[in-house]
């Protein structure tokens, strides 16, 4: 009877996941222009913002320092880009970025998880780590371009020798994009259904248990923090491609606690839910940023905090109720 | 040895202010586990009510004591109607805490506008040793800071309010039993906090340049001051990881520049983190 339960629940969000991307990947039909040039980019903070779900809703993790992978893969397209190279300096650049993000929080993790660190202790840790990267971003000007941020130009793809896929122009830059996030998506949305994720599912609901039924926590942790990181890292990497610039403000603090805001909002528990709450407050923040510059941030932290007292289950959780109250 | 002389007062000197920073998170992490992420934000705070205060010709004193009455009263207000309802759950309150840093940064750009404000300096001076010169102010300060620390002591093994609370720390469910008001001490300690916080915002308002954002910077470093001296070791804790963050930042900074001070301090803080997650003094 429960399992049945959790297996509908599944497909009903899948059914979410699969009505998003379609409308998603129709939407340059319908519209054009601005809608088309930032939508991306919003992708990408849903992306990142996936990166955090599988984190904090799956594995009870909380880090504030999502948005200090995001920089580093950023920074290191741009350095990519910016030295040349022999080859193909797109595919350097994403393989650099993701590879150099994930390796970081491969490192961090196991520092802290293979002791065992209290999660609380690791919040506070993943906000020194920002706060050392953008330090790290402002002060080597040789490496970074300091305060004056980066400049990244637009990758061309190439496949085979003859075969080139340049981004410079929207449209082409909208379905890479939405490629990429199609693909993280299903790969993070396969490997949480998996055991290692039904693993982690069960650390966040007691770890204890799962330690004494013989798997060793330490490894899974340290393990979904790398694998956050590296796709923080990927959205990074092709965000500071899209944007064309990236400069210190991406790592921090404020920029890691937005995204836990879109995943609060979103559904921390929902891999899809979190996916629309970047989309969708991003491009609201951005909206309201434009209206009512002063009100809008304060306005978000309004929402954050009714949702962390009201609403745990966030959108998703909203829409699976509502789904559940008319439609069975 | 005049060198060394003025790098142990500076060192003292920070070691002091860095402590007076931390001293309410130290307090409320320390006796009700609240790890209160609006610490920044209240120090911020503690800084314009001050300096609202002396705008409206209060004197300085009395503006900072004011400004830290009403932070401590918006903690209570906060306590009351939201903290209460979490203690049980860490990362509740953590995040709710943090929304209320963000809230309150808003609202602080909203009403005093996000330029850079000045607060008098009340003693600008300097005392003179000789081969160096100590400012007045932060030597107030620093004074203030162990009167502080001390009289909390005092009150925490000396009084019979002092023996309930380490009561409480030490067994919750008893010590009510025993006829203690845990709600309420939760309630006076988490105020008293955050009265701390807006009292040391007020104090470094003359050091620093106010603004909507100068509580971040005091926020990390006081959560490592807290963990790196040892959770629970209100008193000598906060002094000695005051004393690892601050000194180990002075010496740094004595041989490369002020970015990469920060950025080793909190590298050494995450390693301390890890190695001695009980602090690098505690016993245990």
């Amino acid at each position: 009877m429960a399992n049945s339960k959790i297996i509908k629940n599944i497909t009903g969000e899948n059914k979410a996941a699969l009505i998003i991307f379609i409308l998603m990947g129709l939407l340059p039909i319908f519209v054009s222009g601005y809608i088309i040039f930032i939508l991306p980019q919003y992708m990408l903070f849903g992306l990142l913002a996936v990166s955090l779900c599988i984190l904090w809703g799956y594995s009870g993790i909380i880090s504030f320092g999502q948005a200090a992978f995001f920089a580093i893969g950023a920074y290191t397209m741009g350095i990519v880009i910016r030295e040349g190279g022999a080859i193909n300096t797109a595919y350097i650049g994403i393989v650099c970025g993701a590879l150099l993000s994930g390796i970081v929080a491969l490192i961090v993790g196991y520092f802290l998880f293979s002791v065992k660190v209290r999660s609380t202790y690791f919040v506070l840790a993943t906000l020194a780590l920002s706060i050392i990267v953008e330090q790290l971003a402002k002060s080597q000007k040789d490496i970074t371009g300091g305060w004056n941020g980066l400049f990244v130009d637009r990758i061309t793809l190439t496949v085979g020798p003859f075969i080139e896929y340049s981004l410079f122009n929207d449209i082409p830059m909208y379905y890479f994009v939405f490629f990429i996030t199609l693909l993280s998506f299903i790969l993070i949305k396969w490997l949480m259904a998996s055991k290692f994720g039904k693993i982690l599912i069960g650390i966040r609901e007691n770890e204890d248990r799962i330690s004494a039924l013989g798997y060793d926590t330490s490894f899974y942790k340290t393990m979904i923090f790398a694998i956050s990181g590296l796709l923080a890292g990927l959205a990074g990497t092709i965000y500071g491609t899209h944007a064309g610039f990236v400069d210190p403000s991406l790592a921090r603090v404020l920029f890691s606690t937005e995204v836990i805001v879109w995943v609060a909002i979103g559904g921390r528990n929902s891999l899809i839910g979190s996916l629309a709450g970047g989309i969708l407050v991003a491009s609201l923040s951005n909206y309201l940023n434009s209206v009512t510059p002063e009100y809008w941030q304060l306005i978000i932290g309004i929402i954050f905090i009714v949702v962390i007292i009201l609403f745990r289950g966030g959108l998703a959780g909203g829409v699976e109720k509502t789904y559940e109250k008319f439609f069975r | 040895m005049e060198i060394a002389v003025s790098v142990i007062i500076d060192t003292a000197l920070i070691t002091l202010t860095l402590a007076l920073a931390a001293f309410g998170l130290a307090i409320i992490y320390g006796l009700i586990g609240v790890i209160n992420m609006g610490h920044g934000a209240m120090l911020t705070l503690g800084a314009y009510f001050t300096w609202a205060g002396m705008g409206i010709g209060i004197p300085f004193v009395l503006s900072v004591i004011l400004g830290g009455l009403i932070v401590g009263f918006i903690g209570m207000i906060l306590e009351h109607l939201i903290i209460r309802h979490y203690y049980d759950n860490p990362f509740d309150t953590l995040l709710l805490t943090w929304a209320f840093f963000l809230v309150t940064t808003e609202l602080i750009k909203i009403f005093f506008g996000s330029d850079f404000r000045t607060v008098t300096n009340p003693f600008p001076g300097f005392i003179d040793i000789g081969f160096y010169k100590i400012p007045t102010y932060r030597t107030a300060i620093s004074i203030l800071t162990a009167i502080f620390i001390s009289f909390t002591g005092f009150v925490f093994f000396k009084t019979t309010t002092g023996i309930k609370i380490r009561a409480m720390i030490q067994n919750q469910e008893v010590a009510s039993l025993l006829g203690l008001n845990i709600s309420l001490t939760y309630k006076l300690v988490f105020s008293f906090g955050c009265f701390m916080a807006g009292l040391a915002g007020g104090l470094v308002a003359p050091m620093v340049s106010v603004s909507p954002y100068m509580g971040d910077m005091y926020l990390v470093r006081s959560f490592f001051v807290v963990i790196v001296g040892g959770i629970g070791q209100i008193l000598s804790g906060t002094i000695a990881g005051s004393f690892v963050i601050g000194g180990l930042e002075t010496i740094v900074a004595l041989f490369s520049d002020q970015v990469i001070a920060q950025v080793a301090v909190f590298l050494v803080a995450i390693i301390i983190l890890r190695v001695r997650p009980q602090g690098i003094f505690s016993g245990k």
